[in-house]
């Protein structure tokens, strides 16, 4: 260390020798990149005013007393900066340990997230989901039985982090794990309640819709517990209608029912999942109303379902400049034939 | 992202004055004031009339403290709903679970 | 291990200025250059202003120390600060980085810490605080 301090105080003297000799732009440009170099070799700003009254003193040595005298104020002075500074390296380290304690959380998640859309004759799916930063509380997830039904479920976890992602493992479990319930969809977001009620923190809940539609009957049964309300698109009214299920948050309490829905699907009509994400868009000042989302739809209802989630979710990113206050889901199942 | 918090006790009703946002930055002071009364069995009466926003951890909050209450068998009432906050409440299925004054603040 | 000890009461703003200026000379004698007169300096400062901010009243006791190394005996400075205040209910709190009640950036004990080369801390809530911290000359 006390080698490397040698070299660079030769260094600033030639630097500042030749900057005195002829003050030009150059000088001063070098000045700048050998700071750089200080502050790589993490030079605290106390030392460098030390180090320029040692070269003043060796340059001029009939300088005047009062000249050097008065550097031992400016260090002084520079002593807060210092502190400053190293606070600051000190919370850069700190910051670059946990985002990559993040990272690994956020490929975990990755993980949990379903490969691929369903393939199902009936129906056109498409889904997207971005997170407002690493980790998502948005969890979505499908399941399809042998009989064709295919579940569906969207979840928004309160809370962050790991416990979050732990609770998206939970979900998807409970939904992998239990064939007979997916035709049940309330008993299956009973089950999950008790899960979750025992397991979270006091000030943790999820919302979640969960449903499943049978292509035998075209029919979309579904529960919802405390999630924002989806919409369902009527092909013969061209009407968009509220798609809601009353039900609590999840992990509240520990018995709870949930109230069964049903809903008829009929060719060329489509069901639209989303988180709040995309319900507390904001535009300017003001939430984005239910009915512009309905519009956005319908502007691009004439493309594929996973073209018009892309499209109606650039749309809304775009007016909030890409950067989202919350996670943003939205899913659209159509039935084509 | 601000807060204010007001408190104010008539009787043995110990009322809490909000105003402005319910939100990440702001839950832990709401925690702060609301849980450990809620934990005392305290009757506390939350007054949102000057509440323009509530996210999920703001809400996170109340939960907390209506458990807390089940386990004190205190009492958490809820008054002065903007419509936003009541669709919200509506919606997540907490106005089946807390008690809800339509009444106004008093 | 400390050869000659001096102690300074705090007890107003007087009481830093006399413990700095103390902790000036013994730094001098014991021959750290001007950044680390400075670093120490700093140091006792910060100890001294936290003791009267928040104990009212306190010492700051300074010595030589000395200690064997493969090159010989080592030189340095010890400051024990030391006070009968409150005491510092969450320490793990005040050591972490950010956290400061006095304002100022990067002070602070975590701050103390980085000047200084050993640190130990000791506090007990209605009891007091006493804070040792060494640095050596190299």
């Amino acid at each position: 260390m006390e080698q490397t301090v040698q070299n660079l105080e030769e260094t600033y003297k030639s630097i500042l020798q030749t900057f005195l000799n002829r003050k030009s732009e150059q000088g001063l440009y070098e000045a700048q990149q050998f700071s750089k170099v200080l502050l790589e070799h993490q030079i605290s700003p106390e030392e460098l005013v030390s180090i320029h009254r040692a070269v003043l003193e060796e340059l001029y040595p009939s300088v005047s007393v009062e000249i050097v005298d008065s550097l031992d104020l400016l260090l002084e002075v520079m002593m807060g900066y210092g502190l400053a500074y190293r606070e600051h390296q000190s919370l850069r380290d700190r910051q670059i340990e946990l985002e990559s304690q993040i990272n690994v959380a956020a490929n975990m998640q990755q993980t949990l997230l379903p490969k691929a859309v369903p393939t199902v004759d009936q129906l056109d799916i498409g889904v997207i989901s971005v997170p407002a930063n690493k980790m998502s509380g948005d969890y979505y997830h499908f399941i399809q039985d042998e009989n064709e039904c295919v579940g569906v479920a969207i979840a928004d976890i309160i809370g962050k982090g790991v416990p979050a992602a732990l609770c998206m493992s939970m979900i998807k479990y409970a939904m992998d794990s239990l064939p007979e319930q997916r035709l049940q969809p309330a008993a299956l977001l009973e089950n999950l309640n008790r899960v979750v009620e025992q397991n979270v923190d006091d000030n943790m809940f999820i919302t979640m819709m969960y449903g499943s539609y049978d292509p035998r009957t075209h029919d979309f049964h579904f529960s919802g517990a405390g999630h924002e309300p989806g919409f369902f698109y009527k092909a013969s009214s061209d009407q968009f209608e509220e798609l809601y299920a009353k039900g609590l948050v999840l992990g509240v309490s520990k018995r709870v029912k949930f109230r069964e829905y049903s809903q008829r699907v009929d060719q060329g009509d489509f069901i639209v999942l989303l988180s709040d994400g995309v319900t507390e868009s904001r535009i300017g000042d003001r939430f984005v109303e239910r009915a512009e989302i309905t519009n956005l739809i319908r502007k691009y209802m004439h493309l594929s379902a996973q073209e018009l989630v892309e499209s109606v979710y650039y749309e809304l990113a775009k007016l909030q400049e890409f950067i989202l206050k919350d996670d943003f889901t939205l899913m659209i199942i159509r039935r084509k034939v | 992202m601000n807060l204010s918090i007001r408190q104010e006790k008539n009787e043995d009703v110990v009322v809490l004055y909000l105003s402005g946002e319910i939100d990440a930055f702001t839950a832990t002071k709401l925690r702060e004031e609301l849980i450990p009364l809620a934990e005392m069995g305290q009757t506390v009466r939350v007054d949102l009339s000057g509440v323009d926003y509530i996210d999920s951890t703001g809400l996170g909050v109340f939960i907390g403290a209506l458990k807390a209450t089940h386990i004190t068998e205190g009492n958490l009432t809820l008054v002065g709903m903007s419509t936003r906050i009541k669709r919200l409440f509506s919606i997540t299925g907490l106005d089946e679970v807390i008690a809800i004054d339509e009444e106004g603040s008093k | 291990m400390m050869k000659t000890q001096s102690c300074v009461e705090v007890k107003n703003e007087w009481g830093i200025v006399a413990a700095r200026q103390a902790g000036r000379s013994l730094s001098k004698e014991i021959g750290f250059g001007s950044v680390d007169q400075a670093r120490i300096t700093t140091a006792i400062s910060e100890l001294s202003r936290n003791i009267y901010l928040y104990a009212k009243r306190g010492e700051i006791c300074l010595g030589a120390v000395e200690r064997p190394t493969k090159m010989g005996m080592q030189k340095g400075i010890q400051i024990i600060a030391r006070d009968h205040g409150p005491g510092i209910p969450d320490i793990r709190q005040v050591m972490t980085d950010g956290f400061t009640t006095s304002g100022g950036m990067g002070a602070g004990l975590p701050g103390v810490k980085r000047l200084m080369d050993e640190f130990l801390i000791d506090s007990e809530t209605g009891e007091g605080t006493t804070i040792t911290t060494t640095k050596w000359l190299r």
